[in-house]
């Protein structure tokens, strides 16, 4: 068996003072709450708030994924929703797309339109509890306008809304699938962020590890292409979109995933508090305490879920949710037991919240800020994961920063080889995984677990509906919405396209119908898979 | 195989599914194992890959999916028996339920492998399937 970290560094068998003595507890380490925040930003940690527990959700139509939500709800789900559109809505093409209708509520909610969010809300409330959209970040211009629009008509202060529905533009390359091309996605995302700053809202941005992580990157690589993205994308909001970085400081969000490798996922998390306040106040000058703390939130990784023995991830997500918990984190969402097979069923989904309560309320973790501080190994790993990505940090700095490195491969390229690794440890059996290279059992003997999925003919009626529903919209005006949009959209980059989305995206038009007049604009073909014309005489 | 064509494989993740890492990961080891890899990557469909299967005269089709929608496969065996294709071999993987792989074998699928499945074992399968 290999005593590595993931990254590839030995792991001795004892860890001693000599191992930190260069670490000064004021400037390096300090307490919870003070500068470089290694040790979390509250002094007194989940005495103030525990973190949020939750799942996430998203399966068949808005209706269907409604009723999961308050059943979450009453599973003990009340701090914050999770939600998870489908495949077409994170391209974006719609539900009645001769592609899309085949996969409409596959892996999520068919989120294309204000219509289906009306119904994903339906008796949910829009505050009080963190409201949180994933998907692709081609959609997150018009999520953000869902949120707009819906906070209007409930009579709602868009202030009191908070949560994360935009995510960063760089999804597409770690296999979070939308089709437009890169410098659009910068361009739309550069628009939401900077609606959500200069209107002082409380929503927050996905600017996020976690998938280049699940897509086979180590931990050290994963710090490196999370500072390198938030560097290069707070830059051009300072300095494209005149933004002060001290207001910028509530918008970024980090999503960590968070393997079994336990000691090391915890320095991971600790490092990158401390790499992200460096960043914060020597490059961009932070005048304040909070523009120093990046939010992290927390995944349990869905990669370490095996198919074979699928109870046994009820272990490795309970040891995984701890490290998250010991870490410092704003929240918490679980790939649960049934994370190889498909979306979590009711059983799993209650599995993986009682873990988490079983963790925040059993254990005595919420009691005490930081508990491993001071430990030689942690904080030995600590300052290594930490030296190790600066390194690659620097590789990619040297590619010309993180927009160029994605443009030539190089990031990608480098993900990749880590995942190939990791395959190779695993087959060689240097990295044991119980069921899979050790303590293996027939498959016919294997745990039966109940499992949640979605058939063709729910597509198809998600479809229909939409079809249906599309011709019965106002469409004098929508037409008028998408001819103000087109003309924006033709626009420099600097015009902010957020003001004719939000108008569009009332007027009920859809994803696909937005995302692909501002394609047309920008001269790009209005279907990302160039198979139906643009409805609009434009 | 040093005697004989190399083996032709096509690679494909199916629909709109973005899980692509798995489908790399197998493509690469293919290669490495000396057969001749056709990866066509994401975002295609069945009519797609039928197509390329033809024109690129593969030896075997290989799905990767990680998306619960798995008719797209069947819709894939549909149009191959439609262009006389049968003799191609179609083997899945990714993350598709016991009794969905026992439907997708039963239409037609020649075989499924379950996530952490070995290269040597899908290799070799290859090998053996490309023999008869």
């Amino acid at each position: 068996m290999k005593r590595e970290t993931d990254y590839g560094y030995e792991i001795k068998p004892v860890y001693t003072p000599k191992d930190i003595e260069n670490l000064d507890y004021a400037k390096d380490v300090g307490d919870p709450g003070s500068y470089p925040f290694v040790r979390g930003y509250h002094l007194n940690g989940y005495r103030n708030r525990v973190w949020t527990r939750r799942m996430t959700a998203g399966l068949g139509s808005s209706r269907r994924t409604n009723e999961l939500l308050k059943q979450y709800r009453e599973m003990g789900q009340t701090q914050g929703i999770l939600v998870i559109c489908d495949r077409p809505s994170a391209m974006p093409i719609d539900s009645d797309h001769p592609v899309g209708r085949r996969e409409a509520g596959v892996l999520g909610w068919p989120a294309s339109s204000l219509l289906e969010f009306e119904e994903l809300m339906d008796g949910i409330p829009l505050t009080g509890q963190s409201i949180t959209l994933l998907g692709s970040s081609a959609m997150s211009s018009i999520r953000l306008a869902y949120i707009v629009a819906l906070a209007e008509k409930r009579g709602i202060d868009l202030k009191e809304v908070h949560g994360s529905v935009t995510e960063y533009p760089f999804c597409h390359t770690f296999g979070q699938t939308d089709n437009l091309p890169l410098d659009l996605n910068i361009k739309l995302w550069l628009d939401s962020s900077e609606y959500i700053v200069r209107n002082r809202m409380h929503m927050r941005s996905g600017i996020l590890s976690q998938h280049l992580q699940e897509s086979g990157g180590n931990n050290a690589q994963a710090l490196a292409i999370e500072m390198a993205m938030l560097k290069e994308l707070l830059g051009l909001l300072v300095n494209e979109r005149g933004l002060d970085f001290d207001d910028l400081a509530l918008l970024p969000y980090e999503l960590v995933s968070i393997g079994s490798r336990f000691f090391e996922e915890i320095a991971k998390v600790r490092a990158l508090r401390r790499m992200y306040a460096k960043m914060a106040k020597e490059t961009f000058k932070a005048k304040s305490d909070k523009a120093c703390q990046l939010l992290i939130a927390v995944h349990t990784s869905g990669r370490t879920m095996t198919y074979q023995q699928p109870l046994n991830n009820i272990a490795r997500c309970a040891i995984q949710t701890l490290a998250g918990a010991i870490a410092g984190c704003t929240a918490i969402d679980n790939a649960c037991l049934d994370n190889a097979y498909a979306e979590p069923s009711a059983f799993a989904a209650r599995m993986s919240l009682n873990t988490q309560h079983i963790v925040s309320d059993e254990t005595g973790v919420t009691d005490v800020t930081d508990p491993l501080a001071g430990s030689y190994f942690v904080e030995y790993l600590t300052n290594n994961v930490e030296a190790e990505a600066y390194k690659i940090l620097q590789q990619i700095e040297d590619q010309g920063g993180m927009i160029a490195a994605v443009k030539k491969g190089y990031v990608q390229n480098m993900v990749k080889e880590s995942a190939r690794q990791k395959q190779k440890e695993i087959e060689s059996g240097e990295r044991l995984i119980v069921g899979v290279n050790e303590l293996t059992i027939p498959p016919e003997e294997d745990d039966d677990i109940p499992i949640q999925a979605v058939e063709a003919s729910d597509s198809e009626e998600i479809a229909k509906r939409m079809e249906t529903w599309k011709k019965t919209r106002n469409l004098p005006l929508l037409k008028e919405k998408m001819a103000q949009l087109y003309a924006d959209a033709k626009k420099d980059d600097e015009h902010t396209l957020m003001p004719s989305i939000i108008e569009a995206v009332k007027a009920y038009g859809t994803g696909g119908e937005i995302m692909g007049v501002i394609r047309k604009a920008s001269g790009f073909h209005y279907d990302p898979l160039e198979i139906i014309d643009c409805p609009f005489d434009l | 195989m040093s005697n004989r064509r190399r083996i032709k494989v096509l690679i494909s993740v199916i629909g709109l599914d973005g899980h692509s890492t798995g489908a790399e990961i197998v493509s690469r080891f293919l290669m490495d194992a000396g057969m001749e890899v056709v990866y066509l990557g994401i975002y295609q469909t069945p009519e797609m890959i039928v197509s390329a299967a033809i024109q690129e005269t593969v030896d075997v089709i290989g799905i990767s999916s990680h998306a619960s929608n798995y008719e797209q496969i069947g819709l894939l065996i549909d149009l191959m028996k439609k262009d006389n294709l049968n003799d191609i071999p179609v083997i899945c993987g990714g993350t598709i339920p016991k009794q969905y792989a026992e439907a997708l074998i039963k239409k037609g699928v020649s075989k499924i492998f379950p996530p952490q499945s070995t290269s040597e074992s899908i290799i070799n399968y290859i090998v053996s399937s490309v023999k008869r």
